[in-house]
């Protein structure tokens, strides 16, 4: 099973704070973990909502706002990605993300939340749900492009 | 540079329907220009918040929630990595996102992402490290 684990945006890292030294450290040693116990398949940090933009679809226009967007908590800072067996594994890597009180955190004194959530697969497309052989096809073309992107 | 493309939740995503055969086609034909012009480096839909949980941090101790999560807006439903030359760019593809999705309305918010080289020389030597040893 596929999960990424969302984590929350804060005012810092909505003010483009960046991470102290020993927060690197301890992110790239849990990361490390992650890679050694072959579960991590991509995880990136978000720049600042002030960076990016929305785009809203409604009766077929497409209307851009530019950011930043108030709402930090709502707002994602970074994931990662990762293959494990159960939600219950996935809970248990959560649980470890550094957010140390008395150490470097993520957010500050160790205040933070991470949003675990199950990924579709390709197995959740089968031809019994989409029978046409356009779009089984077309799956087929992204899963291999997929494979090749993550080799 | 690189750029998420996040697609929020709506109702019909929490309640766990499935896509139509006509978005599926439209969004892998989306998907499918952005894997010919090169710009395409991940993507994936993720399940109703049902199947998630939330892990909340205080002094440092996790407390766990399971889901489902009430403010389906804020949540997400979806996305897509993008590497492209400019915002610009990035915003000209988002603007191109399948009509059919939510039924002709639904919000996406783009976000760039950090780089490597956006924590100094060594981070780029840890991750390198880290992305060698990956292969």
């Amino acid at each position: 099973m596929k999960f990424m684990m969302l984590i929350k945006a804060d005012e810092q890292t909505e003010a483009g704070v960046m991470p102290t030294e020993e927060l690197l450290i301890a992110m790239g040693k849990y990361n490390e973990e992650l890679i050694k116990a072959g579960v991590l398949l991509a995880a990136d940090g978000l720049q600042p909502s002030s960076k990016g933009a929305r785009v809203r679809h409604a009766g077929g226009k497409a209307t851009v706002i530019d950011g930043p967007f108030a709402e930090s908590k709502e707002l994602i800072a970074g994931y990662w990605m990762i293959q494990v067996k159960s939600k219950a594994e996935a809970i248990e890597w959560a649980k470890r993300v550094p957010f140390d009180p008395n150490g470097p955190s993520a957010t500050s004194d160790g205040v933070g939340e991470i949003e675990l959530r199950q990924l579709f697969e390709a197995s959740d497309f089968s031809p019994d749900l989409y029978p046409s052989d356009e779009a089984q096809e077309l799956m087929q073309a992204e899963g291999q492009f997929r494979k090749r992107a993550n080799s | 540079m690189r750029f998420m493309i996040i697609r929020k939740a709506d109702e019909e995503t929490e309640a766990s329907m499935m896509p139509t055969q006509e978005l599926i086609d439209s969004m892998m034909a989306y998907n499918g220009e952005m894997i010919k012009a090169g710009v395409l480096i991940d993507g994936a839909g993720l399940q109703a918040s049902s199947k998630g949980a939330r892990i909340s941090f205080a002094n440092g101790k996790p407390t766990v929630t399971d889901g489902p999560f009430a403010e389906a807006k804020e949540l997400v439903a979806g996305f897509t990595i993008i590497d492209v030359k400019s915002k610009d760019e990035a915003i000209a593809w988002v603007k191109r996102w399948p009509q059919l999705d939510g039924h002709g309305s639904v919000q996406l918010e783009l976000r760039q992402l950090f780089m490597p080289e956006d924590f100094g020389p060594e981070a780029i030597a840890q991750f390198d490290d880290l992305t060698n040893r990956k292969k």
